[in-house]
């Protein structure tokens, strides 16, 4: 009963309606934002279906080949310079690129060699749609190449549909991926989705539901301990033990609800930039592909079983209950809102060296000092869980899993015993000077509003 | 009269060598008000942590209702409230649902928890500012709150250190009133700990002045003007921590 009395109390103090509101915020920015995203790719890949094309050679070549690109997926939208600064120009025809066809294209098309097209992209903005501008033309250099292409095999070389059909796709490229012994016909590309939520979501998870975890004890024991409602609760007939539990139980269960939001935007947020992404590729055609990428995945034993899973979720479970772990001996350790802002900065470097780690290499290909640096670190572990399982590294899982407990077990062992021991209230980490404090001590003043000790 | 707190050459060492508190005996009765007071660092608020069960004596023991600090410290902590000095409360929780949260802490049934808590209500005089959030509340607000808490469920004793700290005169007189009736009336006992000499003058059976973790002496604040021939106790509190003799 008193533990579920705790447990209530501290659910409400940590579910303030500002941290319901975060959390709300945090998913529909992240959903928000894939949904842009994806729309920006999605008009950035239509709309190099359109462009503008500047005629500079006046043969009827050229003029054919304008008539006829929209047989080929392009349409042109011809224009006239008035000047040759091509910055003004763009700027003035609202385009981001544009096509300028040479004088003397169509004669060196027809000769067979050296007939050349220019691309001008105008950089005006920066972020994600700046890379997109400049891949727009080339569904327009792709149609004139054809254009150019066949009509020089009809007219110059006289070639037979049949010819024309094999020259055009000389090669056809079957694409295989070999993974844990299998082999499967589906293209690196088309698996990139399936292993993204792998390498990056999964770790992503992890990592805030740490940091989450970690800040909210921290931060609710030390308010507790500053603001001296911890000697009144501790001074009441309930165990300290059943104060820790509760804490912790708390602070796992806000950082889960929190993650939740933040996985789920995330995850809405990776998957609409993904399926834009892959439509991409898709178009541009996998040859043979009999099977999606999930299907794919789950053959080649790139998703996790059952097993595997609640290994997995063991080793989130120990990662967090290290971290509240480690943040309760910090948290107890505040004596102003500063030293809890100090005192966090292990805790998220802990988490996050490792996270980024994961996220941009291969812990495994890091040479040996390094690895057994980032090992040492026991969240390391669960980020490279899901590829070393995926992976068969099961020795490198159950080795991680056994020093996960082990590290566990002391920390665990540490904070009990400074929850349960004077060291609760006699150890103090301050980021303000210690000479300050002990020469106020000094003062025998009969009403100072010094601490005595 | 029965003995509520036994203090039983009570010793505290944080660091080697060095006693924050050193060998202190004295006791507290049914009814009676006992105020430590002494000079910073005397060692005051880490002899009232002990009996607390907040932290443990490095030598001696204490008494509380018949129940040691260090062996029954669960029955301890039944029988006391401890109010410390410039405590807060919890800023997200209304008034009225501190006082349930911490009646359920020491009540075993809701009948109980009821009772304790329209006792504290009635108490604190805050009325329906106990169903606004505690970050709205004033300093001496707060302090009415948590004095109510201290003694809504009639503990043995209470210990109260610094219980008017930082309060206008009209809410510190209002705390020693009800401290003074709740003595009286009601025959609980109080710990008491002040650097307001004026106060433990007016509230106080006995008085026990603490320097360099030693108590020096004590006694009635009358017995001990007469005995150190002084006009108040805050010439009594400067002859004594100035001597440095124990009597």
């Amino acid at each position: 009963m008193k533990f579920g009395n705790i447990l209530k109390k501290e659910l409400r103090e940590l579910l303030t309606v500002q941290t319901i509101l975060s959390m709300l915020v945090v998913f529909f920015v992240y959903a928000f934002m894939g949904k842009a995203m994806g729309g920006a790719i999605n008009d950035a890949v239509t709309s190099g279906e359109s462009m503008t094309v500047i005629n500079l050679d006046g043969s009827d070549f050229t003029a054919r080949m304008l008539d006829s690109l929209p047989d080929y997926g392009f349409t042109p939208q011809i224009s006239e310079l008035e000047s040759e600064n091509y910055f003004t120009e763009m700027e003035r025809l609202g385009t981001e690129s544009m096509i300028v066809i040479p004088a003397g294209f169509g004669e060196s098309a027809q000769k067979g060699g050296g007939a050349e097209v220019e691309v001008y992209t105008l950089m005006n903005k920066g972020g994600f749609g700046s890379a997109l501008t400049g891949s727009h033309a080339f569904s327009g250099v792709y149609a004139i190449e054809s254009y150019v292409s066949d009509s020089f095999q009809n007219d110059v070389l006289g070639l037979s549909e049949e010819e024309k059909a094999y020259l055009s796709e000389p090669v056809v490229t079957a694409e295989y991926v070999c993974a844990n012994g299998r082999t499967e016909n589906i293209s690196a590309e088309s698996l990139m989705s399936v292993m993204m939520s792998q390498s990056i979501l999964a770790p992503a998870a992890v990592f805030f539901l740490l940091m989450m975890a970690a800040q909210m004890l921290m931060t609710a024991i030390s308010t507790e301990k500053i603001d001296k409602t911890l000697e009144t609760l501790l001074s009441a007939p309930v165990s300290r033990l059943t104060v820790l539990c509760a804490k912790m139980t708390a602070a796992l269960a806000v950082a889960l609800l929190n993650a939740g939001f933040m996985i789920g935007g995330m995850m809405i947020y990776m998957s609409s930039m993904m399926s834009s992404a892959m439509s991409d590729i898709s178009a541009s055609g996998e040859a043979g592909e009999a099977i999606t990428a999930a299907e794919a995945a789950a053959s080649l034993g790139l998703t996790l079983t059952a097993g595997e899973t609640a290994v997995y979720g063991l080793m989130i479970f120990l990662s967090i209950a290290i971290g509240l772990a480690i943040s309760l001996i910090l948290g107890a350790m505040a004596t102003d809102i500063k030293s809890v802002q100090t005192l966090l900065t292990p805790v998220m470097m802990l988490t996050m060296v490792p996270f980024l780690v994961t996220v941009l290499t291969d812990i495994n290909a890091l040479p040996t000092a390094f690895r057994v640096i980032l090992y040492l670190i026991p969240f390391t572990h669960t980020y490279t869980a899901m590829t070393n399982l995926v992976f068969g590294n099961t020795g490198l899982v159950w080795a991680g899993v056994a020093y996960q407990l082990l590290f566990f077990a002391v920390c665990m062992y540490l904070a009990v015993k400074v929850f349960t021991s004077d060291l609760l209230f006699t150890m103090s980490f301050s980021v303000n000077s210690p000479k300050k404090k002990s020469k106020s001590t000094r003062n025998k003043g009969l009403q100072t509003e010094d601490r005595e000790q | 009269m029965n003995e509520i707190l036994r203090v039983e050459e009570l010793s505290k060492s944080y660091k080697k060598g060095k006693k924050a508190v050193d060998s202190l005996s004295f006791s507290v009765h049914e009814g009676e008000i006992f105020a430590l007071i002494g000079p910073n660092g005397a060692g005051k608020t880490t002899t009232i942590r002990m009996i607390a069960t907040l932290i443990t004596p490095t030598s001696g023991d204490a008494f509380v209702d018949g129940h040691s600090i260090i062996r029954e410290a669960d029955k301890v902590r039944s029988a006391i409230t401890y109010l410390p000095d410039e405590a807060g409360a919890y800023k997200t929780m209304k008034g009225i649902d501190y006082l349930y949260f911490m009646a359920g802490l020491f009540c075993k049934t809701s009948e109980e928890t009821e009772r304790c808590v329209s006792r504290a209500v009635k108490m604190c005089g805050l009325g329906d500012r106990l169903e606004e959030r505690i970050n709205g509340y004033s300093r001496g607000m707060i302090r009415k709150l948590l004095l109510s808490r201290a003694v809504m469920t009639r503990p043995k004793l209470a210990i109260l250190d610094e219980a008017t700290s930082g309060l206008d005169v009209i809410n510190a007189l209002d705390i020693r009133k009800t401290i003074k009736q709740l003595s009286k009336e009601e025959g609980m006992s109080f710990l008491l700990s002040s650097h307001n000499m004026l106060e433990i003058e007016y509230v106080s059976d006995r008085v026990g002045i603490m320097n360099r973790g030693n108590l020096m002496v004590t006694g009635s604040v009358e017995e001990l003007k007469s005995r150190y021939s002084a006009a108040n106790l805050e010439e009594v509190f400067e002859r004594v921590v100035n001597s440095d003799e124990i009597r």
